[in-house]
């Protein structure tokens, strides 16, 4: 049998790759950098997420919790654990009755007609009770015909909130939220050390610990009370440090989790907070189920709760929770993040190759025409040009896995475990990184190559000796204004490169929009920090437990700065969503918030934060409802207020207490640019200053701060790639025309002015376009991160910002610039001569 | 100082390729003389080494040893910069195929001549001489061969230079065209008076030139003044 002989055309590929080995070693290493990243992040995500979910069935997470303003009874608990409804109308009955003044009942005793008079007050509170009863069932849809009991397993999980001193100096150093051992629900996983076993013993959160440089074996105070720390852990139900739900970030700085004794939980002088977990009796097979057997439970034990005289003070189904859900929904947003930049950088390296492709078969044409004239096929030529491509895109993303698994996988990790309470993890095999990291980029690149090679392969081998590679219809030179030679040359050039230098704008775009990202990032949390003052109303917020005293003496300060407010916690429902809206009642014209004194009855001024956030003008309706309450309430929009601190509701004090049913006079507490000294302790709820708004920017700051450095530099080395590998395909299509204007005496700069000088027009001009349309872009983005937390704070990015980030590319195109101009240099001038030996 | 007579004088040039048992020596002590203004045909067949000769003359080349002088300047003392304004300011150079900027268009290919000069020629005037006023839009794959040609010719003599170096002009060129390209050299040489050295293995070209050197294996076999010079319309072959 005969020896077929190999094609030879193989060797050709690989003498290209040889040949070009600076070109391509640049794009495998980026590629394998880049498909690595990404691949370790999938493989980090993937085994997180299944890590996580692990602990909901090992560690019996919750399905949710709620807390009730009194303990609630055996019975209550009874009641609760059946998720069915009680009949409230009774209450609501009671509830107007019992709203009937003493000093109307003496009123109708005394008219004379006293039984008439009595039916009136009876009639009104009924009507009352049926317009309040109303209002619930429309609120919470308590008449739902579609509803179906929920039973639950119901858990006590109380906790008490303090003060944690780290270095034992006396002073709050963060708070901490101490929950009694547990072993039915919420377990944890032990990251070191050991549970808490006696009363002096406590085990804290392990990021916390970690943020606060705190050790097993080391000695906290909790309100006073020293402790030492048994061990770190990661509670099953605080993935995240968010200390309250509507939180717009986690704080594992100044708020720490712990567990102790139920001897040692007792030594803790603190109002115990009643928590209580809960399970399906019946697991929901989805989200989408989760969510109704939670919106029905919650029907339920809004009913149960009114009908005990309880309260409900906090209500988190597992899904809605941001302690539990942040840290996989995040992951989820770096996964679809990281494969977007990743296709993306695909599709422009795809077609750097197919341009470069393009190029080489321009140059070799003649050799093609002959190839093609000795009876290649077209697809035989048209498969070995693609070659190189596949074969970099394929060891990139076989080099790039193998990273990936390897080593970047524990930098994701290390990443996540900086923010996170994440439990130990297993590496699991994802192959959705492999898909996503390997199968897309190498269709991308073969699909954008094929098309673009192929496209190129469709002349006649006639054409391709001639070297003709152009359309039928010779292509016109499109006629150039009359202005100087050098630059309609220059102007020549960019027409010539025109699907280069739009790839260069994409490749350019697409870093900025990173760029944007890695100084935004920094600049509005520094922004943030330097404005915390202007995202107060006042500089104090003090928080009183009561406005009397035991004998009826109002609670109140001296301090001549200090202004009274009343404040309710009310839902904003806009569209589907709802978003937690503080809505304060102050004196009009007062020095903190420039309520107006002629609003009318019914009008509200907003916060500049929650006008931005919802696009809310003057004139609009707003419409709100309490958070576990029965009542809703609409408001019209009278002005805006600058404040973009929080998503806030003003009106005058009057109204304020007149809506929400309180005593003339009622206040919650002071807000003062100076410190209120003459206040009681004991009349103390709690003090926010400008620390608690720069909690939020600290912790952004510790878990982001130091990688976006690096970012930016990975992003200028980015655009460096992709410049060099553009303006190299430049550069060498143009050899031949350098060579000869060299031979006619062009001096090398002159040849760079040239060549480069239009580059660097393009690159600027991108620079410029692109750094504008990338703070619109993130801008965008970042409204739409905000969108699933409580609360706003703009995207900064200052002029100064934006100036670093043009720079920073520009600093990148320095390198590149210096390599062409060294390119240039080399051109010998027998370039121009070869064809003629 | 130089003469006229002796604007151009090559001494002793000798030129090697290669290395060891490979190397080939393709000038091997050439020694030619060329007056200010005449029309010098470099004649020879493949491998004698007239276009590596040309190309040192051109400062585009080294030589191995020897000298050349040009209008009392020696390039072999040049070093690349003193080269490169040497080229700049006294040189045209014709190529075999062309050479053009493929994406400037007529005008703009022979405006980069332009540019190195203080003092070009009228452009417009240069292309209606050249005949290629019409064309002055089109890019050069929208032109013929000798179009092209007339292109290369005007991008080189734009700038007024003191030599015009044509390396196979008409090499790729047919009969007619080729008639048409020599006429346009000549035209040249007579109304700027540069001094043309133009390589060619076509022997009918001598005819029309002053001075005819031929070449073999490196070193000048015939170095003769034509003494019956034709026009080029009257060239045949």
């Amino acid at each position: 049998m005969e020896k077929k002989t190999r094609n030879p055309l193989g060797i050709r590929v690989l003498r290209e790759l040889r040949g070009e080995w600076k070109k391509y070693a640049v794009i495998f290493i980026f590629l394998t950098l880049m498909i690595g990243f990404v691949s370790g992040m999938y493989v980090a995500n993937n085994s997180m997420l299944i890590a996580t979910e692990r602990v909901k069935t090992e560690e019996l997470r919750e399905d949710g919790h709620f807390v009730l303003k009194e303990k609630a009874d055996k019975d209550l608990i009874e009641d609760i654990e059946t998720g069915d409804k009680v009949d409230v109308r009774a209450y609501y009955v009671w509830d107007a009755y019992g709203d009937i003044t003493e000093e109307e009942y003496r009123e109708a005793f005394r008219s004379g007609n006293y039984r008439e008079r009595l039916q009136e007050l009876y009639d009104e509170a009924d009507r009352r009770a049926a317009e309040d009863y109303e209002n619930a069932v429309g609120d919470y849809d308590l008449d739902d015909p579609y509803f179906r009991p929920v039973p639950v397993k119901v858990f006590e999980n109380f906790n008490k909130e303090a003060d944690e001193d780290i270095d034992g100096d006396g002073t709050r150093d963060s708070g901490i939220r101490v929950y009694i051992n547990r072993d039915d629900i919420d377990l944890y996983c032990i990251m070191d050390g050991r549970p808490a076993e006696t009363a002096d013993e406590i085990m804290i959160d392990r990021m916390h610990a970690d943020n606060r440089g705190i050790k097993t074996g080391d000695r906290i105070s909790v309100n006073g009370e020293e402790f030492t720390v048994s061990g770190l852990a990661a509670f099953s139900n605080y993935a995240t440090l968010h200390e309250k739900n509507t939180d717009m970030m986690f704080d594992a700085l100044t708020f720490d989790v712990a567990m102790t004794t139920e001897e040692g939980w007792d030594r803790i002088n603190a109002e115990t907070r009643y928590e209580y977990a809960w399970l399906y009796e019946n697991r929901p097979a989805d989200v989408k189920e989760e969510k109704k057997q939670s919106d029905n439970f919650l029907k339920a034990l809004i009913t149960q709760a009114a009908f005990a005289d309880n309260e409900i003070e906090d209500y988190v189904p597992e899904y809605a929770n941001q302690a539990i859900q942040f840290a996989p929904e995040d992951f989820g947003s770096d996964k679809a993040m990281g494969g977007v930049l990743l296709n993306v950088l695909i599709i422009v390296l795809a077609f750097i190759f197919a341009i470069t492709e393009s190029n080489t078969i321009a140059r070799e044409a003649p050799v093609i025409g002959t190839l093609r004239a000795s009876g290649y096929t077209r697809r035989e030529l048209t498969v070995n040009y693609m070659m190189a491509p596949l074969i970099v895109t394929i060891a990139g993303s076989v080099m790039g896995n193998i990273l990936g698994y390897s080593y970047f996988k524990k930098v994701v990790v290390a990443m996540y475990y900086n923010s996170y309470s994440l439990p130990e993890y297993e590496t699991v095999w994802t192959p959705d990184a492999f898909v996503k990291t390997t199968v897309i980029p190498v269709i991308l690149m073969l699909v954008i190559n094929f098309i673009i090679i192929r496209r190129k392969m469709r002349f006649s081998p006639l054409k391709f000796l001639r070297g003709d590679l152009k359309n039928s219809r010779r292509r016109k030179a499109v006629r150039l204004p009359d202005i100087s030679f050098i630059r309609r040359f220059r102007l020549r050039i960019f027409l010539q490169n025109l699907p280069g230098y739009l790839m260069l704008f994409i490749g350019i775009g697409f870093v900025m929009i990173m760029l944007a990202m890695a100084v935004g990032m920094p600049n509005t949390l520094s922004y943030y920090q330097a404005h915390a003052s202007e995202m107060m109303l006042a500089d104090h917020q003090v928080i009183l437990t009561s406005d009397h005293d035991e004998d009826g003496n109002a609670v109140t300060t001296s301090n001549p700065d200090a202004v009274k407010f009343s404040m309710e916690e009310l839902l904003l429902v806009i569209d589907d969503s709802e978003e937690s809206a503080n809505t304060y009642g102050m004196e009009p014209g007062n020095r903190y918030a420039g309520i107006p004194a002629d609003l009318k009855d019914g009008e509200v001024v907003i916060s500049s934060a929650l006008s931005g956030k919802f696009h809310i003008d003057p004139g609009d309706e707003i419409h709100m409802k309490d958070k576990y309450g029965y009542d809703s309430y609409d408001f019209t929009v009278a002005d805006i207020i600058d404040f973009d601190g929080g998503i806030a509701v003003f009106m005058d004090n009057d109204s304020f207490n007149r809506i929400f049913d309180r005593d003339e006079g009622n206040y919650d507490g002071f807000f003062s640019d100076s410190e209120i000294t003459d206040i009681d302790e004991d009349f103390i709820a709690a003090e926010v200053t400008s620390e608690d708004i720069l909690k939020m920017a600290a912790q952004l700051d510790h878990s982001m701060g130091a990688y976006m450095l690096y970012f930016q530099y990975l992003c200028i080395l980015l655009s460096a790639v992709l410049i060099f590998l553009l303006t190299k395909v430049i550069v060498e299509r143009n050899e031949k025309s350098i060579s000869m204007v060299k031979i006619l005496g062009y001096t090398n700069s002159e040849v760079a002015s040239l060549y480069l000088v239009t580059t660097t027009i393009v690159v600027i001009i991108s620079e410029i376009i692109t750094a504008f349309l990338s703070r619109i872009a993130m801008a965008e983005i970042w409204n739409n991160m905000l969108k699933r937390m409580d609360g706003y704070f703009p995207f900064v990015l200052s002029a100064q910002g934006l100036l670093r980030m043009i720079i920073l590319v520009f600093l990148g195109y320095m390198i590149v610039m210096l390599i062409d101009f060294r390119r240039i240099r080399r051109i010998p001038m027998d370039e121009a001569l070869k064809n003629m030996e | 100082m130089s003469n006229d007579k002796e604007f151009l004088i090559i001494s002793d040039l000798k030129k090697g390729f290669g290395e060891g048992e490979t190397r080939q020596e393709v000038l091997q002590g050439i020694n030619f003389k060329a007056a200010k203004g005449e029309m010098c045909v470099l004649l020879g067949p493949s491998g004698s080494g007239k276009s590596t000769l040309l190309n040192i003359i051109g400062g585009i080349d080294s030589c191995d040893s020897g000298t050349i002088s040009i209008g009392g300047d020696t390039l072999t003392a040049m070093n690349e910069e003193a080269l490169t304004q040497y080229r700049r300011k006294h040189l045209g150079y014709v190529f075999q195929l062309y050479n053009l900027i493929p994406n400037l268009n007529v005008k703009e290919n022979i405006e980069v001549g332009a540019f190195l000069s203080d003092k070009p020629l009228d452009i417009d005037e240069l292309l209606n001489v050249l005949g290629l006023y019409e064309h002055r839009h089109k890019l050069p794959n929208q032109l013929s061969g000798g179009q092209q040609q007339r292109v290369s010719i005007g991008r080189a003599i734009i700038k007024n230079p003191d030599i015009l170096l044509c390396d196979e002009p008409t090499g790729a060129l047919d009969y007619r065209t080729s008639k048409e390209i020599l006429a346009l050299i000549e035209d040249v040489n007579r109304k700027y008076g540069s001094t043309v050295i133009m390589v060619t293995h076509n022997e009918a070209i001598r005819g029309m030139s002053d001075h005819v050197i031929r070449l073999r294996d490196g070193v000048v076999r015939h170095d003769d003044y034509n003494t019956h010079k034709i026009s080029a319309a009257e060239l045949d072959w």
